[in-house]
């Protein structure tokens, strides 16, 4: 423990200090795993419009080439 | 036309999500929970944007049924997908805030509980529509199955009310302790994340089309 921290006031003052701490250390926890969730989510929908965009293109340039026989 | 709105409307929702990020940081602590009440200011917004997905899902899927109009599927697989991924944050925001405020991860409460059979049926509805290939049986099951699993989601709603749950019963009205003047930057992270459900809702709609027009273009290649 910090040596000012033995002194009964200021003790008060340090456990207060870490327990604001260690709620801001949770708080960070819940908002960062939100904005995690969410954002894999959109990278992973950003993943799949390219995946789909390139199989409609590859789609259409097979017919095309199908009726060009 | 319709790519624009969705563009601005989801750089509004981001913008608002990170300025009130800030705002929320500078608020006072909360007097009986401190900082880690305001974990509320996200674990509600995407309860509420998750539970209108799901009330979507189900109108779109009754919809399909009395339809048959693929568009109302599409519009189904979409919101319930948007729906899964908001649930999913709401149910890891409340065990971080759990494992502060009452010492433990998670406990098997009625809130809870309802919380996570509601995750578990709607990825089993995922899950469905991947095992069933012919698209006009994957629909009719899918949707049957969806409005089924909206039975449990009035029980998460009201199952604070209907029993005696270690969640917390709401604290925005009946004498609930959110202060007033907060209830701004709440209402603005609300609708921040409803834009922004609405945003990827859409854009997961136009990928379901683009997926029938890969199918129909499939159907063709093999007809000629």
């Amino acid at each position: 423990m910090h040596l000012l921290a033995q002194v009964p006031f200021l003790a008060q003052l340090a456990t207060r200090e870490e327990v604001l701490q260690h709620q801001y250390e949770f708080l960070s926890y819940g908002l960062t795993a939100a904005w995690v969730i969410l954002s894999v989510y959109v990278l992973m929908m950003v993943g799949r419009e390219r995946k789909l965009k390139r199989e409609i293109a590859s789609l259409k340039a097979m017919l095309e080439e199908k009726r060009g026989e | 036309m319709r790519e624009k709105i969705l563009y601005i409307l989801g750089t509004a929702a981001i913008a608002i999500l990170v300025w009130n990020i800030n705002t929320i940081a500078r608020l006072p602590e909360e007097t009986r929970q401190g900082v880690t009440f305001k974990i509320i200011f996200f674990h509600v917004p995407v309860a509420i944007a998750a539970v209108t997905a799901a009330c979507v899902s189900f109108l779109a899927s009754a919809g399909f049924l009395i339809t048959r109009n693929f568009k109302f599927d599409a519009a189904a697989v979409a919101s319930t997908e948007v729906g899964l991924a908001f649930l999913a944050a709401n149910l890891v925001t409340g065990s971080i805030w759990g494992r502060e405020i009452w010492g433990i991860w998670w406990t098997w409460d009625a809130r809870l509980t309802s919380a996570l059979v509601c995750w578990l049926l709607y990825a089993g509805y995922l899950m469905l529509r991947q095992a069933i290939e012919e698209p006009t049986q994957r629909a009719t099951f899918a949707a049957v199955f969806s409005i089924f699993a909206f039975i449990d989601v009035p029980i998460v709603v009201f199952s604070i009310k209907w029993w005696r749950t270690q969640h917390p019963q709401p604290v925005f009205w009946a004498g609930g302790s959110f202060p007033p003047d907060w209830t701004r930057h709440f209402l603005w992270n609300m609708a921040a994340m409803l834009m922004l459900g609405i945003v990827i809702t859409a854009v997961r709609y136009r990928q379901e089309e683009a997926q029938r027009e890969i199918d129909s273009l499939r159907r063709m290649a093999h007809a000629i």
